[in-house]
């Protein structure tokens, strides 16, 4: 774990040396602000329509932030060679994957803070309620989303070579996922046999991603998530990434590096 | 060998002498789409209109807090819906009519407007998602809104952007000025701001008596201003029976609306035979002419 | 003295990525120990098995067939990585770390406890003379330092024996001077070198030992200066001879 944790700090390190989430933060709240400050039909407890914005750019940004930082760790490694020290010194592949899956994961759910941070202040402000428990609802479940995500990408960097690739077909995936998984047993009572099985079973296989976008619930003030359905998906969430994470590890331990 | 200087010097008159030439051809050749100045039209062309058609469903879903029917949810009956929504609307203000001629629930209108506008009614957003299908089903419908509600007490002020961008992106689209004007001046009391919404929409639509209507409804309703009232009520009559003309089509349960608050206006205003006028006219589109006749009767009594 | 890098029966195939060229042998049952104590020389021309030999022994490739053994540890445990120092032929560390931060990540690695950790770093980069550029972006260094930086992190756990890969190709003719002095530092210090090189005066310089590689074979070992005496020339004639070289007249 000690060995996994150094190399997790280098991902962090790297995070906030690159500008990339500086200028999606800046991004974020730039786009907000001007949404926000536009009066429409002079009321200004409209609320609910910059929510909705602030939250759709968070979530794009920190798809991004995690797909693109988690695409390229590995195989970057590689191409600058940089793995060849590191790998000579006595740190396994496991413990590598787990670092980087780590300082991913760390730095996306730091940069995820500030995004909610700024999201809490502005809706806060004008909507004069600081619902900070749903907030934290919604935070931790986008973590865990985000932890699923960061291990599938992983896994895509050591079986695709392109980084552009795996990113590109890892963010279809993953939205992919977030739009239809929900209604794929709907799809399936539509269609004979076999393909009702055939969907059927990709509904129940599929990591349901879906089930931590609680965006609707923060948007429209409903109520808290009972604590106990939101551990069983934290514990959902967090089996998929071990999942993504062995299944990255048992592929990667078997690769030459020349 | 010319010198780099005189080359790019020569491409740059090359490049000048094509678009002057080019130029004049490519204003003719883009219409007036181009000549428009809108960012929106430049930008996505006609395909706003269908963003504009998804910011309407946007505010529908928001008005019921999120719970809202997506593509896979009961497609058949979402389609079926909406069409049963605008008879429904249509079905509904007959039997206002029949009640009290010339004073239209436009209460009812407008949510039974909002639910056409939307594409489902009562029943179909009660039930579409159904009793959950498995137990991620069951599961998953923790994580988002899966229990009907409505907007009250002003917070229905959250449909009001959606409405605004569904206008910028498509000005023609009537409903969306209509449906607009109703929550801001019935639910949220800005009548001011319903009046300019609505002249915003006359000035892109200059011929619809839906915008003249609902702007004389104001007048008649908020502003106690029956002269004014009355003068845009007989602009809306007058673009509708324009566009019958024309062989439009145009609807008639707005033609009984117009002339049923023209009868009541001109009744208010002491003007016996005049609102006789207009229920005569209404009577020549009711479904119900006797009940027509008989409020007839009852003023040429008084 | 006790061998502690041993290579037995090594044989490593690759598929060739050029079409039609199917399993390419990259290493041939290679035999080769090296003593504790002992700088050694691994010589062979490009595309002799050299880096691919290194490679087995600090486990980025497995073997075919055969086995490697650092302190008698076999080379795929990353325990056997604990008491090796390595620099690779061709590197580019982390460029948005400072040096400083680069040692002090790789110290972490090593569990060099936190109190030693300062002084381990300080140690390496006064050796490869490099404190003054401690908190620079490792980015803005030239190719001689990025080297030394190599050497730096090589050392960074005090090694027993230390892998260098061609450790001064692209080097300025000081920078190799200055690499030449830290192998015979390190050799002072009873450290082992194994060391592969091009550079065949300064191999005769600094080695004990040497091995010539060709075609994955092992085709010449033993002391230098027994190879000089046998062929009755220097160890770049031996080289071009036994790789079967022709100098023109």
């Amino acid at each position: 774990m000690n060995n996994a944790l150094a190399v997790s700090g280098i991902v962090l390190k790297e995070l906030y040396r690159r500008k990339d989430f500086y200028v999606l933060f800046i991004l974020t709240a730039l786009i907000t602000l001007v949404m926000g400050s536009f009066k429409l039909f002079n009321d200004d407890k409209i609320v609910r329509y910059l929510k909705e914005i602030c939250l759709l750019l968070i979530w794009v940004s920190s798809m991004v932030i995690a797909i693109t930082t988690a695409a390229r760790q590995l195989p970057a490694e590689k191409e600058n060679r940089t793995i060849f020290p590191l790998l000579a010194k006595p740190i396994t592949r496991g413990q590598l994957v787990l670092g980087k899956f780590l300082g991913c994961w760390f730095s996306s759910g730091l940069a995820l803070l500030l995004f909610y941070v700024f999201f809490g202040v502005i809706s806060g402000t004008r909507e004069h309620q600081w619902p900070v428990l749903n907030y934290l609802q919604a935070l931790s479940l986008h973590w865990i989303f985000l932890g699923v995500v960061i291990a599938l990408v992983l896994l895509g960097s050591v079986v695709f070579t392109a980084v552009s690739s795996n990113a590109t077909i890892s963010f279809i995936v993953i939205v992919g996922i977030l739009f239809v998984a929900r209604h794929l047993n709907k799809i399936a009572l539509q269609l004979a046999e076999p393909g009702r099985s055939i969907v059927y079973t990709i509904y129940f296989a599929v990591p349901h991603l879906e089930l931590f976008d609680v965006r609707q619930l923060i948007i429209h003030n409903l109520p808290l998530i009972p604590w106990n359905m939101w551990l069983i998906a934290c514990v959902y969430g967090i089996a998929y990434s071990l999942f993504f994470l062995l299944a990255t590890w048992m592929v990667f331990r078997r690769k030459s590096l020349n | 060998m010319a010198s780099p200087r005189f080359i790019l010097a020569f491409l740059f008159t090359i490049c000048l002498s094509c678009v002057s030439y080019l130029e004049p051809w490519y204003q003719k050749w883009s219409g007036a789409e181009n000549r428009s100045g809108d960012f929106l039209s430049v930008l996505i062309g006609d395909s706003r209109r269908l963003f504009s058609n998804q910011m309407v469903a946007k505010a529908d879903a928001y008005f019921h807090s999120g719970y809202y029917p997506t593509i896979f949810d009961a497609p058949k009956e979402k389609e079926e819906s909406h069409l049963s929504g605008d008879n429904d609307a249509e079905a509904g203000h007959d039997e206002d009519h029949d009640e009290q001629p010339g004073s239209t629930n436009h209460v009812e209108h407008a949510e039974h407007q909002h639910s056409a506008t939307c594409g489902h009614n009562q029943k179909s957003e009660d039930g579409f998602l159904g009793p959950p299908k498995d137990w991620i089903d069951r599961f998953g419908r923790k994580f988002f809104p899966s229990q009907h509600s409505h907007l009250e007490s002003g917070g229905e002020r959250e449909i009001l952007p959606w409405l605004r961008l569904s206008a910028e992106l498509d000005p023609q689209r009537i409903d969306t000025y209509t449906v607009a004007a109703y929550w801001l001046r019935k639910r949220l009391g800005k009548i001011d701001e319903a009046e300019q919404f609505l002249r915003d929409g006359l000035r892109a639509n200059p011929d619809s008596y839906e915008l003249y209507f609902q702007l004389g409804q104001i007048f008649a309703e908020n502003r106690n201003n029956l002269v004014r009232a009355r003068n845009l009520l007989e602009i809306a009559l007058r673009k509708w029976q324009e566009q019958e003309k024309a062989g439009l089509k145009p609807n008639e349960l707005s033609y009984q609306q117009i002339t049923g608050n023209l009868a009541k206006l001109e009744e208010k205003s002491g003007n016996v035979a005049q609102a006789i006028f207009y229920l005569k006219l209404l009577q020549e589109k009711s479904p119900v002419p006797q009940t027509i006749q008989q409020q007839i009767d009852d003023l040429q009594k008084k | 003295m006790s061998a502690i890098l041993e290579i037995k029966n090594l044989r490593v195939e690759y598929r060739s990525r050029e079409a039609g060229q199917g399993i390419k042998l990259a290493v041939n049952d290679l035999n080769l120990k090296v003593q504790a104590g002992e700088v050694f020389g691994f010589l062979g021309p490009n595309g002799a098995g050299k880096t691919t030999t290194m490679n087995v022994l600090l486990g980025f490739v497995n073997p075919t067939s055969g086995s490697a053994s650092i302190f008698g540890v076999d080379v795929r445990e990353p325990i056997a990585r604990q008491r090796i120092g390595y620099l690779p032929e061709l590197t580019y560390y982390y460029k948005f770390l400072n040096t400083e931060e680069l040692l002090r990540f790789y110290a972490k690695i090593f569990r060099i406890p936190r109190a030693e950790r300062e002084s381990r770093i300080d140690a390496a980069l006064k050796l490869v003379e490099l404190e003054h550029a401690r908190k620079r972006l490792i980015r803005t260094y030239s190719k001689g330092m990025q080297q030394r930086v190599g050497l730096a992190q090589a050392l960074i756990n005090n090694p027993d024996l230390l892998i260098l890969d061609e450790p001064t190709s692209g080097l300025d003719p000081i920078g190799r001077m200055k690499v030449r002095e830290i192998i015979q530092r390190l050799k002072n210090d009873g450290k082992t070198v194994f060391f592969s090189s091009h550079e065949l005066g300064e191999v005769e310089t600094v080695c004990d030992r040497v091995a010539i590689l060709n075609q994955g074979q092992l085709k010449v070992e033993g002391r230098v200066n027994d190879l000089v005496d046998q062929y009755k020339c220097d160890l770049e004639q031996i080289f071009l001879k036994i790789i079967g070289y022709e100098v023109a007249a």
